[in-house]
């Protein structure tokens, strides 16, 4: 086990590097933000000072052996824009996303099950078949869409639901909404393959050989051992959601790290730019580590592999 | 004796009075301060309240509210006008500005401003670790700042720099915002980051990255006595959403675009424009170098008839919803200084007109009668992508005349850098590009003609032709010129060589647009030129003390 984590662990580092790598120099594809500071009628002269000024004179593999050197001591730079440690602001607003993504999961996780439960006990059926509009559904709306979509009926046509903005439980339920959808569809879906799997099993006919209810039979023996593909999916879906918050927090006015990401883009602040990604990075390479050194306890054939 | 006696009493009693005035005032003033008004806006730029870490447009939307700037606004007209200093003068050698402070000026935490200050202010502005834009600039022209008295200071320039006033303006520049020496001193640079001190109208209550800033009104002062009692200023990126969230109340005002505009006002909404704040241009590159000379838009028959194959009204109509208006000439506008206004708004509004039938023929007499292809750039600087669409429709303009536009479309990002050095990619094109509203028009002409520019659109130092030369010998005389007469004839020939070149073409004058719910505020007007409503918040009243008119 120690041999299959200190693996991971190496597996990790290496590709940390290469999201440093690519993000540095392909951010500084994008353009400068002397560029965005300036107005349109600066001097050479002011754009030199303010070139200098944001340490952005050197050439770039100098800037880029700078970057990896204070990497390597946990310094991610100071953001050009916010002027205070890049990876302090990231912190700073972690846990405004971190509150959204247990209730996306929960509601994908609540809504996406059962569908995919009732999905496969009517395989090809009308419920099968309406189970699996939704899915396609959910994964086919754009987040930015639907969003705009729920602020114009539940805040601007119905006045049920404030439109934006952190605030109370009301100001959660449209952004879960948003983030959700798209798990709804995902949990569906995996949940009906898997439970098509496990319905087939030796151990289920077993069960009903011995004479279990339908009830016992799927809710408790089918249902328990598709769940274990679901759980393992929680780390992919997770990373979903950290990264696809970007257009609900931008949609919603929410001021997480998907936000942060979108103004670091927008900004050309390559300090903050380069400190989201690589934290995101380890945020969830660190989540698909957890989850993998799960199953690998749950099943010792993928330790083995 | 008993005379003496009551004259002593009347001014012990005067004093009394003088004394308890400004309280009760003061008291009043607060008392008529009620409810909180919320701003929604698209940016919030760097969010800091330090202004030596934030540029142009962030100042004017959130720092604006709480400091003063030493130069200020024409209210009316746009413009400058009285700031922090209630007026200014220049020596007779143009080498020294005086500046003669507005008394009785205190900064929020009861420090009274003074010469001192502006001193601190400025040299902050130059000093290091400020990202402002014009510090380079800024310490190249000033000599050295003196302090004559608490209301008094000399600005020492190292040439004559007639265009200081404007450019420590907040409508041009956000380097004119002064600061609290002795608090900064204090508390250090740190602390009054978290904790920033201004003079303005609004105090500073919390700053929430990514998120809001809020704001409490002062009782009294100069700029206007704030009709809310709190101003916050959200950050909601997303246009449906703000403008959703003024339909709801959740905000009383939101900036929006020209695309939203119909939109808002069939939903029920006001919308405010603010006129003045730009100029949507195309320009030429590189048009004089010798490689160019056989090009059809190096001539300026050709550039002409680009002109006159535009028709601005349908671009004004259709793509800015009728909330634009004709050009002047190039970064000129109704309220630019020194300048033949009046003149120049009859030669643009002929100038500028739709005579595509003239275009073809100007086309055909200089040797294109089937036209020719042009490349063009389309772009858009952050916060006016409607340009993409102008552009768009002007390419389409121009194929209706006969000429080939090969219209490419560019990320701001990916267009600014090839302005610069040899603009290989740019030689020979034409492009979109934008100037922003500012009363003087010196600056922005010598970043776009002076041969030592950026983007020296007339020519460079080794090719400078007689147009070139022209220029920077107007441009030389107007940099040391004081007669006020004088100036105004030598800015009019700046502007008559450069509008003969055809070489920088304005489109529409364009505006900033607000989508404002009437519910939430009473009827109020922005400041011509001033996109960003910074320095306006002050003066929106209530919607009971000044409901709209239908």
């Amino acid at each position: 086990m120690k041999r299959f984590i200190a693996r991971r662990l190496m597996q990790g580092v290496v590709l940390l590097f290469m999201v440093a790598t690519i993000v540095f120099f392909l951010g500084r594809l994008t353009g400068n933000p002397v560029d965005l500071m300036l107005p349109e009628d600066a001097t050479a002269e002011d754009r030199a000072q303010l070139t200098q000024t944001l340490g952005l004179d050197g050439p770039l593999s100098e800037q880029f052996l700078i970057f990896i050197g204070k990497a390597l001591h946990g310094d991610l730079g100071t953001s050009i824009r916010m002027k205070q440690p890049a990876a302090q602001a990231f912190f700073d607003r972690l846990p405004n996303t971190l509150v959204l993504i247990p209730w996306a999961l929960l509601l994908g996780m609540m809504l996406g099950i059962p569908l995919g439960v009732v999905a496969a006990l009517h395989r090809g059926g009308w419920l099968d078949r309406a189970a699996g509009t939704v899915a396609v559904l959910g994964v086919a709306m754009p987040s930015f869409w639907l969003g705009v979509l729920l602020i114009f009926v539940f805040s601007v046509e119905l006045g049920w639901l404030p439109s934006s903005r952190m605030g109370g439980p009301e100001h959660y339920i449209l952004p879960v909404i948003t983030l959700g959808t798209f798990l709804v569809a995902g949990f569906m879906r995996i949940t009906r393959s898997a439970m098509l799997e496990v319905m087939e099993s030796e151990f289920v006919k077993l069960a009903r050989i011995k004479g279990l209810s339908e009830t016992t039979v799927i809710w408790k023996h089918c249902l328990r051992n598709a769940l274990i593909p679901v759980l393992t999916l929680w780390g992919v879906f997770v990373g979903n959601l950290i990264t696809g918050a970007i257009v609900t927090e931008t949609v919603f006015a929410w001021p997480g790290i998907g936000r942060l990401t979108y103004e670091a883009v927008i900004y050309r602040d390559f300090p903050l730019l380069q400190a989201v990604i690589i934290l995101k990075s380890i945020l969830i390479l660190g989540i698909n580590l957890g989850v993998d050194i799960l199953y690998a306890y749950v099943d010792p054939r993928i330790r083995l592999a | 004796m008993i005379r003496q006696l009551a004259g002593a009493m009347a001014l012990a009693v005067a004093l009394v009075v003088a004394a308890i005035a400004p309280t009760r005032a003061q008291n009043q003033g607060a008392q008529d301060q009620k409810g909180t008004l919320v701003f929604a806006v698209e940016s919030l730029g760097a969010q800091t309240l330090d202004p030596i870490l934030e540029g142009r447009p962030g100042n004017a939307v959130y720092q604006a509210i709480m400091y003063d700037s030493l130069v200020g606004f024409d209210l009316k007209k746009g413009g400058v006008g009285p700031g922090v200093a209630e007026r200014w003068e220049l020596s007779p050698d143009g080498l020294t500005w005086t500046f003669f402070l507005r008394p009785g000026q205190t900064f929020h935490n009861g420090d009274k401003l003074t010469a001192h200050d502006v001193k601190f202010s400025l040299e902050r502005q130059m000093g290091p670790g400020s990202l402002a834009s014009a510090a380079a600039s800024m310490k190249r022209a000033i000599k050295s700042i003196e302090v004559v008295d608490d209301l008094t200071v000399k600005v020492n320039t190292s040439s004559p720099q007639i265009g200081l006033p404007p450019s420590l303006s907040r409508a041009v520049a956000p380097e004119g915002a002064i600061m609290p020496k002795n608090y900064i001193e204090k508390v250090g640079e740190e602390e009054f980051r978290k904790k920033p001190i201004g003079s303005g109208p609004w105090k500073f209550v919390r700053n929430v990255p990514g998120d809001r800033i809020e704001f409490t009104a002062v009782a009294n002062h100069w700029r206007g006595t704030p009709s809310f009692k709190d101003l916050h200023v959200l950050l909601v990126p997303e246009e449906s959403t703000r403008v959703a969230m003024v339909r709801t109340g959740e905000a009383a005002i939101a900036s929006i675009g020209p695309e939203t505009m119909m939109g808002a006002a069939r939903a029920g909404l006001e919308v405010v424009s603010v006129p003045g704040t730009m100029q949507a241009i195309f320009q030429f590159w590189g048009t004089w170098k010798p490689e160019q000379k056989d090009s059809p838009i190096a001539k300026p028959r050709v550039r002409e008839a680009l002109s006159l194959a535009i028709d601005r009204k349908q671009v004004i109509e259709h793509v800015m919803n009728g909330k634009a208006r004709m050009p002047y000439p190039f970064s000129t506008f109704g309220y630019t200084e020194y300048l033949s206004n009046d003149r120049w708004e009859k030669w643009a509004n002929e100038a500028y007109r739709y005579d595509p039938a003239l275009a073809k023929k100007m086309l055909a007499e200089e040797g294109y009668p089937n036209g020719f292809e042009l490349k063009f750039a389309n772009t858009a600087l952050p916060g006016t992508q409607f340009m993409v669409d102008i552009g768009t429709a002007i390419a389409d303009m121009w194929t209706k005349v006969g000429v080939k536009v090969t219209l490419k479309h560019y990320e701001w990002g990916a267009f600014n850098p090839m302005e610069r050095g040899d603009q290989a990619g740019l030689v020979g094109w034409a492009s979109m590009y934008r100037t922003a509203g500012r009363p003087d028009v010196p600056w922005r002409y010598d970043g776009a003609f002076s041969p030592e520019s950026i983007q020296r659109l007339l020519g460079d130092k080794d090719n400078c032709n007689e147009v070139c030369q022209d220029y920077v010998k107007t441009a030389r005389a107007l940099g040391s010129e004081l007669d006020k007469a004088k100036r105004t004839a030598l800015i009019d020939r700046m502007v008559e060589i450069v509008t003969n070149t055809w070489m920088v073409v304005p489109i529409i004058e364009g505006m900033g647009y607000y989508a404002v719910n009437t519910k939430k505020v009473g009827q109020f007007e922005a400041i011509p030129g001033r996109h960003e409503l910074g320095d306006v918040f002050e003066r929106i009243p209530r919607p009971e003390q000044k409901p709209w008119k239908k």
